[in-house]
């Protein structure tokens, strides 16, 4: 019996299909076009937040070294810097290497510059932290360290660029946030309206004895498919236009902006529409369901 | 069969009484009517029969067990052995005649052979054995009514409740189905019909419970409808 019954479940199923297929295929578009949408800006969301990421991590600390200090304290000062847990890399950079960038720079502006003259400038460690956002404690207390000059890390513009990225990452979450809801309602609306359509149908079986669970299934299996059929489209649509975006980005040279890979966002955006697709179709059809099964 | 003492069911939250103490008692295989106007509470027995209401005060048994007390999962087990016939016949309009019947089979868990043999005999045995393949749409209303008892009798139920079963039929048709009610009923089906054809009731000559302003005020065997209007 259980048999013939998962049988004529599955068939039920895709005959319901079937013979509301405008009404499924509706549903369906609803399900995709909303989904697609969310997976719009989820994918312009998923880039800003790597760019300004990719951004912060660009900050670093200079640590100037104070050239009075001794052999003695700029090992110890190394040793600090090094061992710190905030800190992930510490680069040595001499006087000579400051001077060949400057030149570097300026572009043969110090050509014929005498080289025997004492050069003026000190020599650093290039200090990236942990955590981005740490730079600015970080260099406070490094100023305390013995043997140090001066520390530089981009005063000012630093603290504006940490306030843009971050405001910039609660809008667009704030939107995906609203975009979820809108998304929630209007495709779990939709199913609904699928399923008062066959208000008759589901009384009908009430009243010839069907139990309630044999009547949710198909309908259960039905807002499955919906809900899966709507999330997989969005994101093979998602799929060609990221992929054209990559290609145009490369073709423009756009170098500084670095975009995700097509793979990883599109696996993100998997993990996220279609478990929201396929529990949207199903909870959206049991729900609906519910009052006619109180007959 | 049925069994109601003082049976009581308020609608509206306790304002409007739709039955007020109704007592009576049905037997295997009888033919009963319940006959009044509009509201006198008829439907609401019949609802009150398959569990669709429950009851405020009072008791309805029906095969031997309150139907209040029946706990909700057990419910479907009610009504497998009752067959319904509706006034608007409530049937699947884009589904065949065959899968209509079939589907009465199908929920309750009847074998493909079972189906393939059981189906055509009631067809048959309602006269729509030529329009197995044609769609409830294309049928006219005495036929969809017809598929309707063949839905109603196919899992071969104890009892067969008719709301107003002639309500939206010209009197020939109404006539049609009626007798094939009363051949059911000769087979040894218990059938209970609500209905304010008094022309039907006078004809078939069966008991019948007069209710009016949710009272029962009378039952008669052979009773004619006249009697209270």
């Amino acid at each position: 019996m259980f048999i013939s019954g998962f049988g004529y479940i599955l068939g039920e199923t895709f005959k319901g299909l079937y013979r509301n297929r405008w009404m499924c295929i509706t549903s369906t578009g609803v399900v995709a076009v909303t989904l697609l949408m969310l997976g719009l800006f989820m994918l312009v969301n998923l880039n800003v937040s790597h760019i300004t990421e990719t951004v912060k991590e660009q900050v670093e600390i200079v640590v100037y070294i104070d050239e009075d200090a001794d052999q003695a304290t700029l090992n110890q000062l190394r040793d600090k810097l090094g061992s710190h847990d905030q800190v992930s890399e510490v680069d040595y950079v001499s006087s000579d290497e400051h001077m060949s960038r400057l030149q570097r720079q300026l572009g043969g502006m110090l050509e014929g510059y005498d080289t025997n003259l004492e050069n003026p400038l000190l020599a650093s460690y290039e200090i990236r932290t942990v955590v981005p956002e740490a730079v600015v404690s970080l260099a406070e207390e490094f100023e305390e360290y013995p043997g140090v000059s001066a520390v530089f890390y981009g005063q000012g513009y630093v603290e504006d660029l940490f306030a843009l990225t971050n405001v910039v990452q609660v809008i667009g979450l704030g939107l995906m946030a609203g975009l979820s809801i809108t998304a929630v309602f209007l495709i779990s609306h939709t199913i609904k309206l699928t399923v008062m359509m066959r208000k008759r149908e589901i009384t009908i079986m009430k009243y010839v004895g069907a139990t309630n669970w044999f009547i949710r299934w198909p309908f259960i299996l039905e807002g499955l498919l919906m809900g899966f059929v709507g999330s997989i489209v969005p994101i093979a649509i998602l799929y060609y236009v990221y992929e054209a975006v990559i290609e145009w980005a490369v073709m423009s040279e756009f170098v500084f902006v670095s975009l995700l890979p097509l793979e990883m966002v599109i696996i993100e955006l998997a993990i996220y529409l279609v478990p929201l697709g396929t529990a949207l179709g199903i909870l959206g059809s049991t729900f609906s369901m519910g009052r006619f099964l109180r007959v | 069969m049925v069994e109601a003492k003082n049976l009581c069911m308020k609608y509206d939250k306790g304002k409007h009484n739709a039955i007020e103490n109704i007592s009576f008692s049905i037997g295997r295989a009888e033919f009963v009517f319940f006959v009044g106007s509009s509201g006198a509470g008829k439907s609401t027995i019949l609802r009150l029969i398959i569990r669709e209401v429950k009851p405020n005060d009072g008791s309805l048994k029906v095969f031997g067990r309150d139907v209040a007390r029946l706990p909700r999962h057990r419910l479907p087990y009610l009504r497998r052995n009752i067959g319904m016939v509706f006034q608007d016949f409530r049937l699947m309009e884009e589904r065949s005649v065959y899968d209509n019947v079939a589907f009465a089979m199908v929920v309750i868990g009847s074998s493909r052979k079972e189906i393939r043999r059981r189906v055509p005999h009631v067809l048959s045995l309602v006269g729509l054995k030529d329009k197995a393949k044609s769609k409830i749409m294309d049928l006219s209303g005495g036929e969809q009514q017809r598929v309707g008892l063949a839905r109603a009798i196919a899992n071969r139920p104890a009892m067969i409740i008719a709301d107003e079963p002639t309500g939206n039929l010209d009197q020939g048709t109404a006539l049609d189905i009626m007798n094939l009610l009363r051949s059911i009923n000769l087979r040894g089906t218990t059938v209970l019909v609500a209905t304010h054809n008094r022309e039907i009731v006078e004809r078939f000559k069966k008991r019948v419970l007069y209710l009016d302003n949710g009272k029962l005020v009378g039952d008669e065997q052979k009773g004619i409808y006249t009697n209270v209007h």
